[in-house]
């Protein structure tokens, strides 16, 4: 025996060898000769090690010290620090997605610590083309235990009682079929490995033939032994080579040593197998068609019955598995059918093997045990969502499976559950899917497969898959009508029912499943010709604008900053916008999440360019509009919603007047936002254009008090509701009415109204404040606080990746001093009635997953701790107050105190004559989403005047041609998002002066540059 | 290959498992060889192919072997730090390779400490 | 040399039609031996015209339509010459949903070809394929036995100036 004192395990799947891994080995093993180590650290390659993302992969024993993501110039040092030194190489560590934290154990990090391997027991450790090393691991011990001490029937009934079912996908018990071919006469019979995995995203059975062929061919000598055949065939996809020559190897050293062919151990026992490489049918995954295959014909199924156990190759009784399914027998025999039925669910037993692939931070090959919750394979084994993105569902069972969306994240992973949700186990392609993928496409996607593998045999599935095909690309193009989809369903159906085989009867599937949770976005593609996942591009200019609520022209903007015509820019960016230097600052640039340069680097710094034409262009001149139409409007609330709306009638000629109770203009983004990230003099000079195209806004009038509803309905032919969401959430502790407990806007609104009293100390917080909550307005008010001079903890129930806050916000408190608690909740408030002493908050833990995706916080019982403050501001969301309302005016309020709007309507209520938007109807949102509920009202409106008056539709007057230059790069340089140049957080923490400080010409140029023009038609 | 029979398939699981027991979890002894610079010149090099040969015919698997970097105390390389489970780790100085097999078979094999040899125990410097 | 084989002359040396033949030979009389010949004799041959395809009904004792319908099936069999390298971007849904689709379409428009066609100068034959199982690595990209993970439309011309 050599002893070594550090055996070297180096992937070489598929994964790592495409990723250079053998380049890697061959300098490992030159630099430890060059070392002269070769006599104490052995190098083993291994086969797939499942953590295929991050390959080369390479894990060193004793120490079990995983390195990742290798190149062969990282050897050298590698060597001379760990192997010669003992010093771990931090550099190559893996690092945990989101906290970067570096882990140097593989049982440490959590891709590895949740798994329970038994298929992949030996994977990365032995090396798969010695047949020792798999010995070692108690390899065909399992056999010989089922070659002389059982009979077939025992065997049978071990697989029965183990409860073990098809890994290929139907999930049919392996011990059913297994008794259904030993009872069958017969003197030949043929035992089939399905190595055909032909199924898009999966690789289960490539890892397991590339980790440990002899597991499966350990299962299949058991299986022939209960079946009693002496032959059999793996067939095996040609392109899978790695996987078959691994094949090959092991089946001669198994002939070799008599573990395979004639008197298998001594026992008498024959059993010879050969390798069938199949030629790409997907069909031939089929067990049927894979049969008939291997007869050489085409691969076409059959009708069943007879089925194979009776009639199957050449006619003979035959019985086929999946791979997977015959790695698991050795060890059920071995260790019995109650081991194996020990983990797993009731009708589920044992684990399960899937390829995560996709939108995942880890993709790999993971196994769990049946039953694992969907939530713990994608958040904690898979590491999350890459970039911050939104899970939208994981794709089960490929195209003849279905998708599991969000809200089932809790669901446990098993045949049945699975099939419950819609979807199928099938092979264990698992494929997570972010927000930025379309149901519409994904369903095209796998019909598009079907139509393309069906084999033609039967007509349900060769001109049905071809119609539904027809069907879902149109819609995709936008050429989608009413009918298409209950067409589709219809279709579907008779598919279902009629086709030959499993390639067909399953084909309608991604269908059926992404109608069953994403219908509307089929309807959104059909009715409004939008994909909100800008992936359908017929039905867009570019992704950025497709995504804006109201749809920007963002790709000329940037096109014509890029030239230095910031004037036009500026134009350009009035024709949808009447706040661009405010959205400039404050939006929540929804745009950038879907730009396309994202995919290559960054997203392009959308808002900040935008910021960048309104600070540097002089601002358009506005005219006053002639009053052209007799028609009066009253606007209630002069918010974005409500000033967007009068600033649209008024350009079509209507008197608008507005009605605003506080005493100046603006809405949230006076009274909420803080002027350090919205100066006031900006906004104004916004507001100020729509009052000189002739608006009038009629401050500190609160309809309802001031003006009654009668009169208004007297003075005016309709009303626009936007009265916003001013009044804070109840956080539902006792003490939360004693002194100096605020709501989040009440106490940014007395800020922003009495500034002087606070500045000057009249009005005070005192010295420690708590902040609740994790919303934008919490941090506003947090960092409000801070500027006021306070000690400010921000406390929040979730993690900093859950803070519906946007990013920079979050950092910029951090930035500048304020601490945020997480997984807190407040319990209760102590204090005396004026003056608030304490807060006690319960530490709280992640649950289960909620319908939004992120984990529930549930409290740790008897974790309670209490904070000295002196106020506390409560954050935690908004309410429109609807105290103002008269019953007796027929506009009805729903259960969350927002505006009803009439059936079949966009903006319209109960009532006729009033129109309602913004946040009083959709509870709290952006600006820009109240900026386009205004354009939606004022289309509304003046589209109901028009049709009581029997007028034609309006036409929108031609905008001013703008000429927008179309310059592509014929290379891209990868180069990241120009970053915004900032006040100093020492500085600006004592003022409330603009933190942002605005781009330069040249930085905005060289920004501009790196738009890829998504909207230019090549 | 030959052809085997169940036995020879139980003797090879056997002693192939021995050899690859490295890459599993728990162990009795660790022995670290200090191989810095300083260690290699001073003759670290022999010392830890004596230590893989002692355990070779030692035929013992709880043993496991690792290489730190130089310890700050060249003077007295080689340095070798011998770890019992649940002792304090022994330090010896000045080791070589006849050193090295008496400490393996006294020390590692027997549960002898070496205390001519030794430089520190635990965090404690003796000499 | 045979008579039959005057044919199979203008389009492969004496060497290939001499492998061809041993091949048939190999599995003449044993059952399911079409695909596997086949397979051979493409991998010798690099595609499969209708000439070879007589020859081998007549070696297995097949009907010829048994063959052609054989070659026809399988997706991997060929029937048109191919290029000296074949790009294969894989097109499964892990490599889809990483932006396999733009990585097709750039290499239509780099080729002025189709996907199954080759360039002119039979220097390349464009294919998608279902799934390589390198999910991993999406997308993918095959260039002959190469297989390049995480590809950008913008690496493509890196990549493929090593075949030449």
């Amino acid at each position: 025996m050599k002893v070594f004192r550090s055996h070297i395990l180096i992937c070489g799947g598929t994964g790592c060898q495409a990723s250079g891994s053998l380049g890697v080995k061959n300098a490992l093993l030159e630099e430890i000769v060059k070392r002269k180590l070769a006599d104490e650290i052995k190098v083993v390659e291994t086969g797939c090690n499942g953590f295929c993302a991050l390959g080369p992969i390479m894990v060193i024993y004793p120490e079990g010290i995983i390195y990742i993501s290798l190149k062969p110039a990282d050897i050298p040092e590698l060597v001379e620090e760990h192997l010669i030194k003992g010093r771990i190489v931090e550099k190559l560590l893996y690092r945990e997605p989101g906290t970067d934290k570096a882990i140097p154990t593989m049982q440490d990090i959590p891709f590895f610590a949740h798994q329970e391997l038994r298929v992949l027991k030996n994977r990365g450790l032995i090396d798969p083309e010695k047949i020792e090393e798999y010995i070692a691991r108690d390899g065909y011990a399992g056999m010989a235990k089922a070659l002389t001490e059982m009979t077939p029937e025992q065997i049978v009934q071990e697989m029965l009682d183990s409860g073990l079912r098809g890994r290929g996908g139907a999930g049919f018990p392996t011990g059913l079929k297994w008794k259904f071919a030993a009872q069958s006469k017969g003197d030949v019979k043929y035992v089939l490995c399905n190595a055909d995995e032909g199924d898009p995203g999966a690789f289960m059975d490539r890892s397991v033939l590339e980790a440990d062929p002899h597991a499966v061919l350990e299962g299949m000598v058991i299986a022939a032994k209960a079946i009693g055949s002496h032959s059999g065939y793996i067939y095996c996809r040609a392109e899978y080579p790695l996987a078959i020559h691994r094949l090959n190897v092991a089946i001669s050293q198994a002939k070799e040593a008599g573990l395979l062919g004639k008197d298998i151990l001594g026992t008498g026992f024959d059993f010879d197998l050969e390798i069938y490489q199949g030629a790409g049918a997907f069909v031939c995954g089929e067990e049927t068609a894979l049969m008939t295959s291997i007869e050489g014909k085409r691969g076409m199924p059959r009708p069943r019955p007879p089925f194979p156990a009776v009639a199957g190759l050449w006619q003979k009784p035959s019985i086929l598995n999946n791979v997977e399914t015959l790695a698991n027998v050795g060890q059920i025999i071995l260790r019995g059918a109650k081991w194996h039925a020990s983990v797993g669910t009731e009708k589920s037993k044992g684990t399960k093997v899937f390829a995560l692939t996709g939108d995942v931070n880890n993709v790999g090959l993971v196994e769990v045990p049946m039953g694992t919750t969907l939530g713990t394979i994608v958040y904690d084994i898979g590491g999350g969502i890459p970039k911050g993105k939104k899970f939208k569902a994981a794709q089960l069972g490929g195209p003849s499976g279905g998708c599991i969306p969000v809200q089932h994240l809790n669901a446990p992973v098993d045949y049945e559950k699975v099939a419950e949700l819609g979807a199928i186990m099938g092979s264990g392609g698992l494929i997570v899917m972010n927000e930025d993928k379309c149901a519409v496409d994904m369903a095209r996607f796998f019909m598009d497969f079907c139509q393309d593998e069906s084999c033609g045999k039967c007509t349900p599935c060769r001109e049905g898959t071809k119609r539904m095909l027809d069907i879902l690309t149109g819609i995709t193009k936008g050429k989608g009508k009413a009918g298409d989809i209950e067409l589709l369903e219809e279709m579907a159906g008779v598919i279902k029912n009629a086709a030959l085989c499993g390639l067909g009867q399953t084909a309608p599937n991604p269908v059926l499943s992404t109608l069953r949770y994403f219908r509307k976005e089929y309807e959104e593609h059909i009715f409004e010709h939008r994909c909100r996942a800008t992936v359908c591009s017929a039905m867009y200019k570019s992704p950025c604008q497709h995504t804006c609520p109201i749809e920007m022209d963002i790709p000329s903007y940037i096109a014509l900053v890029r030239e230095g015509r910031f004037e036009d820019a500026y134009k350009i960016l009035l024709q949808t916008n009447p706040f661009p230097s405010v959205c400039g600052r404050v939006c929540d640039h929804k745009c950038q999440t879907k730009c396309r340069r994202g995919n290559m680097d960054e997203p392009l710094a959308i808002k900040f360019l935008k910021r960048f034409i309104t600070d540097n262009a002089p601002r358009p001149k506005t005219d006053p509009v002639a009053v052209t139409r007799k028609e009066k409007i009253a606007v209630v609330g002069a918010g974005p919603a409500g000033l967007t709306a009068a600033r649209d009638l008024a350009l079509r000629g209507y008197k608008v007047t507005v009605f605003e109770e506080l005493s100046y203009a603006g809405g949230m983004l006076r009274w909420g936002i803080p002027a350090y990230r919205l100066p006031r003099n900006i906004l104004q000079g916004e507001i100020d254009d729509i009052t000189a195209l002739g608006v009038e806004i009629r401050l500190n009038t609160r309809v309802g008090r001031d003006v009654s509803f009668a009169q208004l309905e007297k003075d005016f032919d309709y009303v626009y509701l936007a009265t916003g969401a001013h009044k804070s959430q109840k956080m539902r502790v006792p003490g939360e009415d004693l002194g100096n407990v605020f709501g989040g806007v009440e106490f940014l609104r007395d800020f922003n109204d009495s500034e002087e009293k606070w500045l000057k100390g009249e009005k005070t917080l005192g010295k420690k404040v708590a902040v609740i909550g994790g919303g934008n307005s919490a941090i506003d008010a947090a960092r409000v606080a801070l500027r006021l001079g306070s000690d400010v903890t921000i406390l929040y129930r979730r993690l900093r990746q859950d803070m519906p806050a946007a990013e920079e916000e979050i950092k910029a408190a951090e930035e500048e001093g304020i601490k945020i608690e997480y997984l807190v909740a407040p319990l209760k408030i102590d204090g005396a009635k004026d003056k608030v002493k304490s807060i006690t908050c319960q530490r709280m833990k992640l649950g289960d997953f909620d319908a939004s995706g992120r984990k529930k916080p549930v409290p740790i019982e008897g974790a309670e701790f209490t904070l000295n403050v002196d106020a506390i501001v409560a954050a935690i969301g908004q309410v429109p107050d609807m105290s103002f309302i008269d019953k007796t005016v027929g506009v009805e309020v729903n259960k969350w105190d927002c505006y009803t709007v009439g059936k079949g309507f966009k903006s319209r209520t109960t009532n006729p004559r009033y129109f309602a938007g913004g946040d009083a109807e959709t509870g709290p949102d952006t600006v820009i989403a109240a900026i386009g509920a205004g354009h939606q009202a004022a289309d509304d409106i003046d589209a109901a005047i028009r049709a009581a008056n029997n007028e034609p539709a309006y036409v929108k007057p031609a905008r001013e041609e703008i000429l927008v230059p179309l310059v592509i790069d014929e290379e891209t340089a990868e180069a990241p998002q120009m970053p915004m140049p900032e006040m100093h957080a020492a500085t600006r923490k004592m003022s409330f002066a603009e933190v942002e400080l605005g781009f330069t010409r040249e930085d905005a140029i060289k920004e501009a540059c790196r738009c890829l023009r998504c909207d230019a038609a090549v | 290959m030959a052809k085997l029979t169940i036995d020879d398939l139980k003797k090879i699981k056997e002693k192939v498992h021995k050899e690859m027991s490295l890459r599993d979890g728990d162990r009795r002894v660790r022995i670290t060889v200090h191989m810095g610079t300083c260690g290699i010149a001073s003759g670290a090099k022999e010392v830890m192919d004596t230590l893989l040969e002692e355990i070779e015919a030692a035929k013992v698997n709880d043993v496991i072997v690792t290489t730190s970097g130089c310890m700050g105390l060249c003077s007295r390389e080689p340095l070798v730090t011998v770890e019992v489970v649940n002792q304090d780790p022994i330090k010896y100085e000045y080791v070589n390779p006849n050193k090295m097999r008496q400490i393996f078979k006294r020390h590692v094999l027997a549960g002898e400490v070496q205390t001519p040899f030794v430089l520190a125990k635990g965090s404690e410097v003796i000499k | 040399m045979k008579a039959e084989d005057t044919e199979l002359l203008k389009e492969f040396t004496p060497e290939q039609v001499a492998k061809l033949d041993s091949i048939i030979e190999k599995y003449k009389g044993k059952a399911g031996g079409l695909i596997p010949v086949l397979e051979e004799a493409q991998v010798c041959l690099e595609y499969l015209p209708l000439p070879v395809q007589k020859k081998i009904a007549q070696g297995l004792n097949l009907p010829l339509s048994r063959v052609y319908g054989v070659v026809t099936f399988y997706s991997f069999f060929t029937m048109t010459p191919r290029g000296k390298h074949t790009i294969r971007v894989c097109l499964g849904t892990a490599c889809y949903v990483r932006g396999g689709k733009a990585i097709a379409e750039a290499l239509e428009k780099q080729f002025n070809i189709r996907e199954g066609e080759t360039t002119e100068d039979r220097m390349f034959t464009l294919e998608s394929v279902r799934c390589l199982g390198a999910c991993g690595l999406g997308p993918v990209v095959v260039v002959d036995e190469d297989v390049h993970g995480r590809v950008k439309p913008g690496k493509l011309k890196d990549i493929l100036s090593q075949y030449n």
